[in-house]
């Protein structure tokens, strides 16, 4: 019948999305009605070939070297065992060594006591010595040298080292101690490893025992010690990738201070949400924004209208689930992420996180656990670049922490002699001659619509 | 084509809410077009050739008859609109309603258009609706 065929030629010809996401059922009987009569239909089917995601390097870990300072200056964190309550060290690090002893995602585990050289020990040793206190003090070790062991020794492919350590450096005299982030440097630098990175862990534990401050000019030890909580860091220093890595195994769990330095991360997912919280006249740019593809992102603004009177305003989710801690923080985001425009005035007025309603949401916010929200009245002709940088900033904690004399610990509070020099020393080796690289880049386009 | 259904579905403005323009422009324009445009032919084809030659029905070729499938034209049409838009799960916003409407419009003059095309092939209703 001449009516229906040439309906049905028609109906062949449309147009239809190839992936549904929600509410796509109701579509879906109608397309393949209208295709069944148009067999030379040259769509392709909506199994789209997903690219497989792979990490460089997904398998475990080869190996993680733990490297425990006994030296006398530890000895409050692991006072021996007098039947009196543990420290919250002891608690913690005997934590950390079952998780790491008990973890399939790294192959091989060491466990080293550091004293004047790292001495072998087992797992049952090094928990009993954080368990039931130091039994034979090492005299004070010194950081650089250790660090510089642990670059030229133990650094491999796919391992990392941790350093579990008060981390107190004394020099040997004063006029030292300008130098002391000169010394961390050379010791990190002596080995010439080039992806060196150093992920910096900082806790607070009470402390009961002798404590040796780095400067020694009023009191050589303060006995019984403390009133105050002293920190105490776990250093992790390995190939950028294989830091990055055992961050996100071993060390995210726990809330801690935290400072990244030269490691790596992947770009974090992200996309325009043109439903939630859009303001204005702006729709996806993209050439296929009309096809909703499931999980698809968008990096393209086009706008219709903007005026002072009108501005545009869009969010950009942010999947930050693969960054540290830290990076995820919104009040380091806030201060820290910044936006590269041209010819416009975009600017970024909020930032925040998911909330339990976004991530409920039927909507593509629920993918996302941080939102940008960018304003815009005023944009140029023509298509431009407009790029959303996380900086990588020194964390304020590492000054709070620091302090230039620690022979009064108990009035200066939970603070490390020379932290921050200490860190200036790590970054120094971290960044190079270069500029300090950002955490993460998303590159964006705004424009007028056509 | 796509520019030609996007220039004549944006005649009564820019598709609402801005954030679905992409699908309007890509998807419900092109679609809801083409089949209003073999819904109108289809109904002028039922008309013309299938009641007033094929089957020779010789009492439904007055002008109030034509104005009936003008009509259902136009009611199929509009609903041509809801329909594809529902079925894109853009979000809900009253310029639905009025893309519909304006497509009833257009439903309507694609039928005229094709009824004085095509009236002539008719052997009870050349002459109408004149």
């Amino acid at each position: 019948m001449l009516p229906s065929v040439a309906v049905a030629l028609l109906l062949s010809g449309c147009y239809s999305r190839e992936d549904m996401n929600a509410g796509g059922e109701a579509t879906r009987p109608e397309t393949e009605e209208t295709t069944a009569p148009a067999p030379n239909d040259s769509k392709p089917a909506p199994t789209t070939a997903e690219a497989p995601e792979q990490g460089s390097a997904a398998g475990p870990l080869a190996q993680a070297s733990i490297f425990l300072e006994v030296s006398g200056s530890m000895e409050g964190f692991m006072p021996k065992a007098s039947g009196a309550e543990n420290t919250r060290f002891q608690q913690h690090a005997a934590q950390f060594l079952s998780d790491l002893n008990r973890s399939t995602a790294v192959q091989r585990k060491s466990y080293f006591r550091i004293k004047e050289k790292p001495y072998a020990d087992s797992y049952q040793q090094l928990s009993q010595t954080v368990r039931s206190g130091i039994q034979q003090p090492a005299s004070s070790t010194d950081i650089p040298s250790v660090l510089d062991t642990l670059v030229s020794r133990y650094y491999a492919p796919n391992s990392v080292s941790v350093l579990i350590s008060d981390f107190i450096y004394s020099p040997k005299n004063a006029g030292a101690i300008p130098y002391i982030s000169t010394d961390v440097t050379d010791a990190l630098n002596r080995a010439g490893r080039s992806d060196l990175a150093v992920s910096v862990y900082g806790y607070t534990s009470d402390f009961r025992g002798a404590f040796y401050p780095a400067l020694k000019t009023a009191v050589k030890k303060i006995n019984p010690c403390c009133d105050t909580d002293i920190p105490y860091y776990f250093w992790v220093v390995g190939p950028a990738d294989a830091v990055r890595r055992f961050d996100a195994l071993l060390l995210e769990r726990q809330p801690a201070q935290q400072a990244h330095f030269g490691v790596k991360y992947p770009t974090p997912a992200s996309s325009l949400l043109n439903r939630f919280q859009n303001v204005g006249s702006w729709y996806y740019g993209e050439k296929d924004a009309s096809k909703r593809t499931a999980g698809a992102s968008y990096h393209t603004v086009a706008v219709s209208k903007v005026s002072a009177q009108e501005p545009v305003e869009f969010v950009v989710g942010l999947d930050l689930k693969t960054l540290p801690a830290l990076y995820r923080d919104v009040n380091y985001l806030k201060p820290n992420l910044q936006l590269q425009a041209q010819d416009t005035d975009a600017k970024i007025v909020s930032v925040f996180a998911a909330t339990d309603q976004t991530k409920n949401s039927s909507g593509a916010e629920n993918l996302y656990t941080h939102f940008v929200k960018v304003r815009v009245t005023r944009l140029g002709k023509a298509a431009r670049p407009l790029q959303l940088t996380l900086n990588d900033q020194r964390p304020g904690w590492i000054g709070q922490w620091t302090t230039k004399n620690d022979s009064n610990i108990n009035q200066a509070g939970a603070k490390t002699f020379a932290l921050s020099s200490l860190l200036d020393g790590v970054a120094a080796v971290t960044t190079g001659e270069q500029e300090q690289a950002p955490v993460f880049r998303i590159p964006l386009t705004l424009q007028p619509a056509d | 084509m796509k520019g030609f259904f996007r220039f004549l579905y944006e005649l009564i403005g820019s598709p609402q809410p801005p954030s679905e323009t992409p699908v309007y422009r890509e998807v419900i324009f092109p679609n809801v077009g083409l089949l209003t445009l073999g819904l109108s032919l289809a109904l002028v084809l039922i008309f013309y050739y299938l009641i007033n030659r094929a089957m020779g029905v010789a009492t439904f070729n007055k002008v109030r008859h034509w104005v009936i499938f003008l009509v259902i034209s136009a009611v199929l049409s509009f609903l041509i609109g809801i329909w594809q838009a529902n079925s894109q799960a853009v979000a809900s916003h009253s310029y639905i309603y009025w893309m519909s409407t304006w497509n009833a419009i257009l439903g309507m003059v694609w039928f005229f258009l094709f009824s004085i095309i095509l009236k002539r092939g008719s052997t009870n209703a050349s002459t109408t609706p004149f």
